[in-house]
């Protein structure tokens, strides 16, 4: 055992490994479970969405829930596409730009000296486990005295100071060796230089983890549409569904629908988690991180 | 003194994006709630108005509401127990998946995972359908003999870790990935050295990668913490939700109930860095100090 863990990976299965491969395969088990428990339960057809005691998994799929949900969805005004619009601009903008401005800030609170580094840095620490709804209500002031309310930027703006991202970063940039930013700056690179090629690679898998945060963060936002927009035409798709959901509560009828519009809410966030993870894996293995 | 001038220059340039995005949409926010915890608010067609009540909100919730700090007392403990089994949880599989085994990327994706089930649409739809339980622990009679033996004080916060313990699993996800990262930057000569010198993989485990791996355990407990107090699904701030929108309580005594659990996990975090600096601390002492003084020597 004590050889074998300094060789980095066997080139084949080897007979000794089989107890990794039970405990990890139970555990992954229960980490799959709930994905599929929200497909089986969104074809689940109406006898067993109510069966006693309820059924795991389903026995006679059908897309029922998902043509009853696109029948009330044509009863709007505004088209469902102009909801999916306005969602993706506003997710991409938040997930590009959160990557961005959470990994500069990681880098000067990590390798910069300035004044009150270590206020903002608490600051952030303070923020990151306030109650996000307490804010709530100032954070409308602010946007309607800076004149965003109906616009993309007040749906935008909002959800980009996420201070868990800036404290992840903070955390990955501080284990990169400072006598390898110095090496380079002997070299001749500069700050940005420096952030571009050797910050950016090295962190990709804490940048890509804020990614899936902020993602999920923006996708299934509704509040911003609640609050700041009065215009129909830019709320949000996670909105729509919620307003179709929840009329439908209630009833019957409407549990079906809304395990429905709850596996399309989250079949993107699974697609970014699918994409975005292999980066996260990858960079990990390569990182040089040492 | 000119180049630390431009360190600081180029640092503040690099902060300046997300420290302004912060000013407005964290901090003024922050302190504006703190302002109106001290204050009765109204909402009326004509807008916001406000009453200074000076501490009577906070006195309510500390000694009249008969919600609130039963919530709050209820959820600190189970959370308490949850924090170490995340982070206990989440080593364990990061070692794991660190071995070398095949399929590796497959196990690490599916680890993973966690992270776009614990945040909130998905976790609320598990919950509502009642998937966040395991119903043996009912069954077999563990929980009346839990009762039984430790009171009713003890035994329902553990109870209910046991009730939701696929949850707990579901919490780990980043947790794992900072593990993951962890064990990466430990130097494989060490352990080929380790091996060399005949040690064994348990020893190995205690010498090497736990001392290795304590600033990311850091990093795990404050996370896990910070994540389990502020998630969705969480009653208290339900509770707290619920009181912004009642008449007899309003905006106001909302914030105030807020500022007051914020200080709870304030507290809970001065514990956990204050143990941990000090071992930390003690360690370095012990064996780091004196490996760099050797190098040195045998260098020049």
């Amino acid at each position: 055992m004590s050889i074998k863990s300094t060789k980095i990976n066997p080139d084949k299965f080897h007979i000794s490994q089989w107890k990794f491969y039970v405990i990890l395969l139970a555990l992954s088990t229960f980490m799959i479970l709930p994905i599929i428990f929200m497909f089986s339960q969104a074809l689940k057809p109406m006898d067993e969405l109510f069966l006693y005691p309820p059924r795991f998994l389903v026995h006679k799929p059908t897309m029922e829930n998902f043509g009853d949900l696109m029948s009330q969805t044509s009863t709007t005004l505004v088209p469902i596409t102009r909801y999916l619009f306005n969602s993706v601009i506003i997710t991409g903008s938040v997930v590009l730009l959160t990557c961005l401005v959470s990994a500069m800030a990681g880098f000067a609170l990590s390798k910069k000296n300035f004044m009150m580094k270590k206020v903002i840095f608490e600051a952030n620490i303070i923020a990151m486990m306030f109650v996000p709804a307490a804010v709530m209500i100032p954070r409308y002031f602010i946007i309607e005295t800076l004149g965003l309310t109906d616009t993309f930027l007040g749906h935008i703006l909002p959800l980009l100071a996420l201070p868990v991202s800036v404290f992840l970063v903070k955390q990955f940039v501080d284990q990169i060796p400072d006598s390898l930013l110095d090496a380079a700056s002997i070299d001749g690179a500069n700050d940005f230089v420096l952030f571009r090629k050797i910050i950016f690679p090295m962190i990709m898998p804490a940048l890509a983890t804020v990614a899936i945060l902020a993602f999920q963060l923006a996708w299934n936002n509704i509040e911003t549409s609640v609050i700041f927009m009065n215009d129909e035409n830019l709320k949000t798709f996670a909105f729509y569904m919620n307003t179709l959901t929840s009329k439908l509560e209630n009833n019957v009828a409407g549990q079906g629908m809304a395990a429905a519009a709850g596996l399309i809410m989250f079949i993107p966030n699974l697609i970014i988690f699918i994409f975005m993870q292999s980066k996260v894996i990858n960079t990990m293995a390569h990182s040089g991180l040492k | 003194m000119t180049n630390q001038r431009k360190n600081t220059l180029t640092g503040l340039l690099f902060i300046s994006p997300w420290l302004i995005g912060f000013l407005f949409f964290m901090a003024y926010p922050i302190y504006s709630s703190l302002k109106m915890s001290f204050e009765k608010v109204f909402i009326t067609p004509e807008g916001i108005q406000s009453e200074f009540v000076k501490l009577d909100n906070y006195q309510y919730a500390l000694f009249k509401d008969p919600y609130f700090m039963d919530e709050v007392f209820n959820f600190t403990k189970t959370v308490i127990l949850m924090v170490p089994i995340v982070v206990i949880f989440s080593m364990i599989v990061a070692l794991l998946i660190n071995q070398p085994i095949k399929m590796k990327g497959m196990f690490r994706a599916v680890f993973f995972l966690p992270v776009v089930i614990s945040s909130g649409a998905v976790i609320n739809e598990l919950f509502a359908q009642g998937a966040g339980t395991i119903p043996m622990v009912e069954q077999y009679g563990i929980v009346t003999m839990l009762k039984d033996s430790l009171g009713p004080g003890l035994a329902d916060p553990i109870i209910e870790v046991i009730q939701k313990f696929i949850l707990i699993l579901w919490f780990s996800g980043v947790q794992i990935l900072i593990f993951l990262a962890g064990l990466q930057k430990i130097n494989r000569s060490i352990y080929e050295a380790a091996a060399i010198d005949g040690a064994s993989p348990w020893e190995t485990f205690w010498k090497i990668t736990l001392p290795g791996l304590k600033p990311f355990i850091l990093v795990n407990l404050i996370y896990t913490t910070v994540d389990l107090f502020t998630n969705s699904v969480n009653d208290v701030i339900k509770l707290i939700k619920e009181n912004m929108f009642k008449i007899e309580t309003g905006f106001g005594y909302a914030t105030a109930l807020s500022w007051i659990y914020q200080g709870l996990i304030l507290l809970i975090l001065l514990v956990i860095f204050f143990f941990f600096r000090n071992k930390e601390g003690k360690k370095e002492r012990k064996l780091g100090y004196r490996k760099p003084r050797v190098k040195r020597g045998t260098v020049s």
